[in-house]
C-alpha cells in the first residue's frame, strides 16, 4: 500500500462521496476501487447462509428473490433507502463506509469533529435530526440504513485485513467523534456474510420520515422474529438514525424473547425501546418515533 | 483516454477523476437537456439512463461511465417521441418543465420495463409513486404526472401524435427548451461569488489580486457597499470569472481580507431582546431588502423591530378592548392563540442564473427572471445605458414563485464581470446559494384574537404578526386580514424583525400563507365553540359573493357532509376541515401587445415571459378562439425585452394584463385584415379566418391594456375601497410606485381537505384535496387546472415538510440541500378535485384573472383544521412534522 493509498478517500460508486468532492468537504487524494467479480455476487453456503461482496448494489439486494426469501428485512431495507437512482449505483459496502449526513459536517464552511475541528457545533446548536442516544462527542446519527438491518442479522463483515468484524467492530461505539466507521487507513470491505435465517422467521423494516419516500430516517428498525405456539420464540430489534451507531434494543428483545405474542407484551418492549436514551434538547421526539416503530413492526410479526 | 457510447455515438470522457457524468454530458457535450439542480442525488433533474436503467449523473463519476451506452433525454425514443413524452404533453405534466427531462427520461424507462412484463395493465398510483420517488417537481406537476404514466403505461400514446395543451410543452418533454443555465456563448466564462463566512462584520483590506494572479481568472470585482459591511452569512464581497467554475472556486479561495467581526442577532426571537445588536443603524436602512410585490408605507423602526404597520386596522382601540373585556369576563366564545409558520424557501430547480454579454456598447443579458421588461430598465437606470442598447432574454424560466422579480445579484455580477473581462459570463448558483440567499417567505409569529357577538357576528379580531425578515422589510400579514371577514373593529399591526439572515422575497401571495394559517384556524375554533358548521360561520361572516358560491359548492361535497363529529381513538385519525383564501386581483397598466399577420401566420409579441404559469398558452389560446383557430397555429413570442412592453410574473398579474390588451389588438388586426384583404371567405366556410388569414397581406396592431369597464354584479367592489380611505391611498401608491393596478372583485379559494394522521409515528397522508377557486373564466383548462393542483402541492409542502433550518448563534443556513429542505414529492400528492367558478369578472374584458396566488393560500390551514378534525389538537405551528405533532398528541411543547 503507498502513501497515498493509506490517506485517500476510497470510491465504490461515489453516491456519497461525490457531493462532498463538490462542495470541497472532501479534499484529499482519490483511489477507486474497481469491482472485482467476487465482489459483485451473492454466494449461498451451507444451511442458506449467504456471503454478499461488497459490491453489490442496493438495487440488486432490493430485487435479489432469493435475499427476499431468506433475509426479508435486508430486503426491504434495501428498497427503503434513498431513490431508484441512487440505489441502482450504490454498493453495499459504500452504504456501511459512508460519511454522515449533519449538515454541519456537509457545510464546507463550518468545523466539526468529523473535519478536524475542536468539538461538535451541532450539540449547541441545531441538532434537529441528531441522536436520541447521546452516546458520544459527536451527536450526529449513523446514517447507514443497511448497517442496522445487518446488525439485527447478525452479519460480520470481512476486510482485505480482517475476516469477521460485527456491525459494532465495524463501526465501533460511537466514543470516536472524527469517524464514522473503525476501518483502519486503507483497509476495505470486501464482503458481507449472513448466518441462514431462522426456521420459518419473519422480518419487517420501517422508517419514521416526514414524508412518503426517499428522506433520511428521523428512526428506522429492522425487525426479526419467530412467532410459535403463541409467544416470540426468536427477536431481534435493530434501530438507525438515533443514535451514533445502530442500536441493538436489548430491552425491548429481552421483554418478549418467549413471551406470549399479545397486545399487552408489545406495548411494554415498545416502551422498553428507550431504554438508555439520552436525548438531546430537540430530539426527543425521536424516541416516541421509536416506540411507535417497535409497536407497528412487531404487531405486524405478531399477527 | 476511456470513452462511453452517449445517445448512440461515442464520446470522449475526461481524465478528471473528479468530473462527473453530468459536466460532461452538460458541459463537453451540451446536451442540456439534463440539468444540475440539487447536486446531490435528491431531485433526479440529471437522470440519465446508464445501460438502460435510470442513475443520477450528478453523482456518478464519468470514469465509470466508461464503457457503457448512456442515453439521455435526448435520446429518449430514438428520434421519434417516446410514448411518456406525448402523455406528458397530453395530459399537461409539467409546468416550468426544468425537472421534466428528468422525470421523462424515468418514467420511459419505468413503462419500457412495465410493458416488457406486464403488457398494457394500468400500474397504479403507489407503484408510479415509488417508481419516480427519485424526483421532484416544485411547480407540483405531480396530478398530471400520475395520469401521464398510467395512460402511456397503458399503452393510449403508442400510435397517435398529440397537439398539447400547453403550446411550448413540446419542447420541454424533448430537453430542447433552453434556460438561461444552457447559454453558452463562445469564450464564456464562469463567474462565482465570494460570500461572507460570517452573519455580521466589516470587510477590510480586501484585495483581489492574488486572485487576478490566478491563470485563467479573467476579472474580479468588489460588491461590498461602501460601508463595507456584511449582515448576513452569505452578504456577497467580491467576485471573480474564470475560464471554468473550479478556476473560478480557486480564486475566490485566494482573495485576501480581513473581517472585523461584529456582534450578530439571528432570528424572530433573539432580534426582539432588548439589548439585540441592531442589523441597520440609521443611516443603512435604505439597504435593506423588501418582502412584498409592491412598494411599502412608511412605518416606526426601532432597533431591529420595524413597525407597526397598522394602516389596516380599523377602530382599533375599540378592538383592543373589546378583547381585553372578553378576556377578563371570560368569554368562551373568545378565541386567542399565537400560531407559528418556518421561513419557506422558493426553491426554484432553475437556479437564479445571469449571463451577460457585451457586443460593442450593447448588453444582452439572459436572465433567469420574471420580469424581462421591468429588468431591463432597471438595468438601463442603474447602468445609464441607453434604452436600446439593453436587451434581456428568458426564453424559458425554471420557476421563480415571486423570488426572480428583482434586479438580483447574479445579474449584477453577470453585467460588471463580463465588462471586466470583456467577455461573456455566466453566472448559476448553486444549490446552497438558491436555499439561504435566493429569497425566501419569512417565518411568522401571529398573536391573533378573534371575537364573535354573543348573536353570532364577528365582532372584533386583533391580529398582531412578527416576520422574520433577516435583512429585509415591509411584510404585511394582519394587514392582509383587513379584506375578509368584516368586523366591527380590527386592530391589525404587522412588525418587521430584522436579523443578520439573508433578505426574505415575496414568495407566491406575500403574506397570504401565514395569515390565513392563523386567522383560518381561529375561524375554524369560532364555529366549534359556537357549535356551528365552520363552512356556514364563514358563509355567514364572508359576504364576498364569489366566496359565497364557493361555500355554497364546498357545503355540498361528500366529504364534507361525512366528516368524522366525534373524538376518534386508535392509531390511524382522520378528519376534514375547510379554509378559505383570496388574494388581490391585480393588473399591470402600459401592457402592449402586438399581434400580427405574416407570410399568412399570425404572431403575437409582447415582453412577458412563461415560468411555467402558462402565459404563452394564455395568449395562444385567446388570439387561436377569437380567429377560430387552434392554438399551435398562433406563434407566440415573449421572453425578450425587445418586444413591446409586458408584465412581469408576479401578483397573479400575466392573465388579466394580456388578455384585454391582446383582444384589442385582435379587433384591430381583424379590421385590418378585412380592409386589405381582396378576396371574401367562401360563404358558409367554417374557417373564414383561416382563409382570410393566407390571403392577408403583413399586417399588424397593438393593443394596450385599458381600464376595466365599472362591476355591474352585486357586491362586486373595488376591495380597496372597501377598505377605506387607506385602502384607497395604498392602491395609489401600488400605482404609482410599483406600476400595479388593484382591480375590482377579489379572486378567491376555497379548499376542503381529508388527513389520516398516524398517532404513532407523527405522520400526515393528506388524502384527497377539493380545491374551488373563482378567478373569472379559465383562458387555459388544462394549465389553469396544473396551477391550482400545484398551488395545493406547494401548499402541503408549506404546511407539513418545509422549514429553513439555521444555526442559531452563527447565522448559518443549515438547510441548503435539497435532502434537508424538504418539498413534497409525488407519493405525498392527494387525489386534487379542482372547482373553476368562472363567474365575477365581467368588468374585466376577456374575463379572467389570474390563479397563481390565490390557488395556495388557504391550503396548510386547510390541512391544519383537518389535523384538529382527526386528533382533537390544534397545531400552531407549521410545519406540522412528525416531532410536532407527537408534541401535540401529547400535549407538550415542541423540540
Amino acid at each position: 500500500m503507498s502513501m497515498a493509498t493509506a490517506t485517500a478517500e476510497f470510491r465504490a460508486a461515489g453516491t456519497d462521496l461525490s457531493e462532498r468532492r463538490r462542495s470541497g468537504v472532501s479534499r484529499g487524494p482519490l483511489v477507486d476501487i474497481a469491482a472485482r467479480p467476487e465482489l459483485t455476487d451473492i454466494e449461498w453456503g451451507a444451511g442458506g447462509a449467504a456471503r454478499i461482496g461488497a459490491f453489490v448494489t442496493i438495487a440488486a439486494l432490493a430485487s435479489n428473490e432469493r435475499i427476499a426469501a431468506a433475509y426479508p428485512g435486508l430486503a426491504a431495507s434495501a428498497l427503503g433507502l434513498a431513490t431508484p437512482q441512487v440505489r441502482h449505483l450504490a454498493t453495499l459496502g459504500g452504504n456501511l463506509a459512508q460519511r454522515s449526513r449533519c449538515w454541519y459536517f456537509r457545510n464546507p464552511h463550518i468545523d466539526c469533529l468529523k473535519k478536524s475541528g475542536a468539538d461538535c457545533p451541532a450539540r449547541d446548536g441545531n441538532h434537529l435530526y441528531g441522536v436520541a442516544f447521546d452516546l458520544g462527542p459527536c451527536v450526529a446519527p449513523h446514517p447507514s440504513t443497511m448497517a442496522a438491518a445487518l446488525l439485527a442479522y447478525d452479519a460480520r463483515v470481512a476486510t482485505d485485513q480482517r475476516s469477521a468484524l460485527t456491525i459494532g467492530e465495524l463501526l465501533g461505539d460511537g466514543s470516536d467523534g472524527s469517524a464514522d466507521h473503525a476501518l483502519r487507513p486503507g483497509e476495505m470491505i470486501r464482503s458481507i456474510a449472513l448466518p441462514p435465517p431462522q426456521q420459518s422467521e419473519r422480518a419487517l423494516y420501517k422508517r419514521a420520515i416526514s414524508r412518503t419516500h426517499a428522506e433520511w430516517p428521523l428512526a428506522e428498525v429492522c425487525a426479526r422474529a419467530v412467532v410459535k405456539d403463541g409467544a416470540f420464540q426468536f427477536i431481534r430489534l435493530a434501530a438507525g438514525g438515533i443514535a451514533p451507531r445502530p442500536l441493538r434494543l436489548a430491552a425491548s428483545e429481552a421483554a418478549l424473547q418467549g413471551k406470549p405474542a399479545d397486545a399487552a407484551t408489545i406495548a411494554e418492549a415498545a416502551k422498553l425501546a428507550t431504554s438508555g436514551a439520552k436525548p438531546l434538547p430537540m430530539t426527543g421526539y425521536k424516541l416516541d418515533l421509536l416506540s411507535g416503530l417497535v409497536k407497528d413492526l412487531v404487531e405486524r410479526l405478531a399477527s | 483516454m476511456s470513452t462511453m457510447t452517449i445517445n448512440g455515438r461515442a464520446a470522449p470522457l475526461p481524465d478528471d477523476p473528479d468530473a462527473l457524468l453530468i459536466d460532461v454530458v452538460r458541459g463537453d457535450l451540451d446536451l442540456t437537456g439534463s440539468k444540475l439542480v440539487c447536486g446531490a442525488g435528491v431531485c433526479g433533474a440529471c437522470t440519465v439512463l446508464v445501460d438502460g436503467a435510470p442513475v443520477v449523473s450528478c453523482l456518478m463519476p464519468a470514469s465509470a461511465a466508461a464503457n457503457k451506452a448512456v442515453t439521455t433525454v435526448e435520446g429518449i425514443g430514438g428520434g421519434a417521441l417516446h410514448p411518456m413524452q406525448k402523455a406528458f404533453m397530453a395530459y399537461d405534466a409539467l409546468q416550468c418543465g426544468f425537472c421534466t427531462p428528468g422525470f421523462v427520461v424515468e418514467a420511459a424507462a419505468f413503462c419500457d420495463r412495465w410493458r416488457a412484463a406486464k403488457g398494457t395493465a394500468t400500474p397504479s398510483r403507489e407503484e408510479i409513486a415509488a417508481a419516480l420517488s427519485g424526483h421532484l417537481c416544485r411547480c407540483g406537476a405531480y396530478d398530471g404526472i400520475f395520469n401521464a404514466v398510467a395512460a402511456a403505461c397503458a399503452g393510449q400514446f403508442d400510435g397517435r401524435d398529440i397537439q398539447p395543451p400547453r403550446v411550448e410543452a413540446r419542447d420541454k418533454v424533448t430537453g430542447a427548451a433552453k434556460y438561461t443555465v444552457d447559454i453558452r456563448h463562445d469564450g464564456q466564462l464562469e463567474g462565482v461569488i465570494l460570500r461572507s463566512p460570517v452573519a455580521h462584520g466589516r470587510i477590510d483590506g480586501l484585495d483581489l489580486s492574488p486572485a487576478l494572479a490566478l491563470p485563467g481568472v479573467s476579472a474580479a470585482v468588489t460588491l461590498l457597499g461602501d460601508d463595507r459591511m456584511v449582515r448576513f452569512v452569505g452578504d456577497p464581497i467580491a467576485a471573480v470569472a474564470a475560464r471554468d467554475r473550479k478556476t473560478a472556486l480557486a480564486a475566490i479561495a485566494a482573495i485576501k481580507f480581513t473581517i472585523e467581526k461584529m456582534p450578530s442577532v439571528i432570528g424572530l426571537d433573539a432580534a426582539r431582546k432588548e439589548d439585540a445588536p441592531v442589523v441597520f443603524d440609521k443611516a443603512s436602512r435604505k439597504r435593506a431588502g423588501n418582502v412584498s410585490e409592491g412598494a411599502g408605507g412608511p412605518a416606526p423602526w426601532k432597533g431591529n423591530l420595524r413597525g407597526p404597520s397598522a394602516a389596516f386596522s380599523t377602530r382599533a382601540k375599540k378592538a383592543r378592548g373589546w378583547v381585553g373585556d372578553a378576556r377578563q369576563a371570560r368569554d368562551p366564545l373568545l378565541v386567542e392563540g399565537t400560531f407559528r409558520t418556518a421561513t419557506q424557501q422558493h426553491s426554484c430547480l432553475e437556479p437564479h442564473a445571469a449571463v451577460a454579454r457585451f457586443d460593442g456598447d450593447r448588453l444582452t443579458v439572459h436572465v433567469s427572471t420574471q420580469a424581462v421588461f421591468h429588468l431591463k430598465e432597471l438595468i438601463v437606470k442603474r447602468y445609464k445605458l441607453g434604452h436600446d442598447k439593453v436587451r434581456v432574454i428568458a426564453n424559458h424560466v425554471g420557476g421563480g414563485f415571486g423570488s426572480k422579480s428583482s434586479f438580483g445579484m447574479e445579474t449584477v455580477v453577470a453585467i460588471e464581470l463580463a465588462r471586466a473581462a470583456k467577455a461573456p459570463v455566466r453566472v448559476v448558483y448553486d444549490r446552497h446559494e438558491e436555499l439561504s440567499v435566493a429569497g425566501y417567505r419569512p417565518a411568522a409569529e401571529m398573536q391573533i384574537a378573534l371575537l364573535p357577538s354573543p348573536e353570532g357576528a364577528l365582532k372584533a379580531i386583533s391580529f398582531t404578526a412578527y416576520a422574520d425578515t433577516g435583512a429585509a422589510t415591509n411584510s404585511i400579514l394582519a394587514g392582509l386580514a383587513r379584506l375578509i371577514y368584516p368586523a366591527e373593529a380590527k386592530e391589525l399591526s404587522d412588525f418587521d424583525v430584522i436579523s443578520n439572515l439573508p433578505p426574505g422575497a415575496p414568495f407566491r401571495g406575500p403574506g397570504g400563507p401565514p395569515m390565513a394559517f392563523a386567522l383560518e384556524q381561529a375561524i375554524d375554533e369560532a364555529a366549534i365553540r359556537m357549535k356551528v358548521d365552520p363552512i356556514g360561520l364563514r358563509k355567514r361572516w364572508d359576504p364576498n359573493p364569489n366566496r359565497q358560491r364557493l361555500y355554497d359548492w364546498a357545503l355540498g361535497l361528500d366529504v364534507w357532509r361525512n366528516r368524522n363529529a366525534g373524538a376518534q381513538s386508535g392509531r390511524y385519525r382522520r378528519g376534514v376541515g375547510v379554509a378559505t383564501g383570496y388574494w388581490l386581483y391585480i393588473w399591470q397598466p402600459g401592457s402592449k401587445i402586438e399581434v400580427a399577420v405574416k407570410n399568412g401566420r399570425l404572431i403575437a409579441s409582447t415582453s412577458t415571459q412563461d415560468i411555467g404559469q402558462g402565459s404563452r398558452t394564455v395568449i395562444a389560446n385567446t388570439v387561436a378562439q377569437e380567429f377560430g383557430l387552434e392554438p399551435h397555429e398562433v406563434e407566440v413570442r415573449i421572453g425578450d425585452s425587445d418586444l413591446p412592453e409586458g408584465p412581469g410574473a408576479g401578483g397573479s398579474r400575466t392573465t388579466a394584463s394580456v388578455i384585454p390588451p391582446t383582444l384589442l389588438a385582435v379587433q384591430k388586426l381583424k379590421d385590418a385584415i378585412r380592409e386589405n384583404v381582396k378576396r371574401q371567405p367562401a360563404p358558409g366556410s367554417n374557417a373564414p379566418w383561416r382563409e382570410l388569414l393566407a390571403a392577408s397581406p403583413d399586417l399588424s396592431a397593438s393593443g394596450v391594456r385599458p381600464e376595466d369597464s365599472k362591476p355591474t354584479l352585486p357586491g362586486i367592489r373595488s376591495p380597496m375601497r372597501d377598505a377605506g380611505f387607506i385602502g384607497i391611498i395604498f392602491g395609489w401608491m401600488m400605482r404609482r410606485f410599483s406600476n400595479l393596478a388593484i382591480g375590482a372583485g377579489v379572486p378567491s379559494s376555497v379548499q376542503v381537505v381529508e388527513v389520516e394522521v398516524d398517532t404513532w409515528l407523527g405522520h400526515v397522508r393528506v388524502v384527497s384535496v377539493h380545491t374551488g377557486i373563482a378567478v373569472g373564466k379559465i383562458a387555459a383548462p388544462a394549465l389553469a387546472r396544473s396551477q391550482a393542483a400545484g398551488s395545493v402541492i406547494q401548499g402541503i409542502g408549506y404546511a407539513l415538510y418545509e422549514a429553513r433550518e439555521t444555526d442559531p448563534a452563527r447565522g448559518d443556513i443549515l438547510s441548503g440541500g435539497m435532502e434537508d429542505y424538504r418539498i413534497p414529492g409525488i407519493a405525498d400528492t392527494p387525489e386534487i378535485d379542482v372547482h373553476f367558478d368562472e363567474g365575477g369578472f365581467d368588468h374585466v374584458m376577456g374575463g379572467s384573472v389570474g390563479i397563481g396566488e390565490v390557488a395556495t393560500v388557504p391550503t396548510s390551514p386547510a390541512i391544519a383544521n383537518a389535523i384538529y378534525n382527526a386528533i382533537g389538537v390544534r397545531p400552531m405551528e407549521a410545519p406540522i412534522r412528525p416531532d410536532r405533532l407527537i408534541a401535540a398528541l401529547k400535549g407538550r411543547d415542541a423540540a
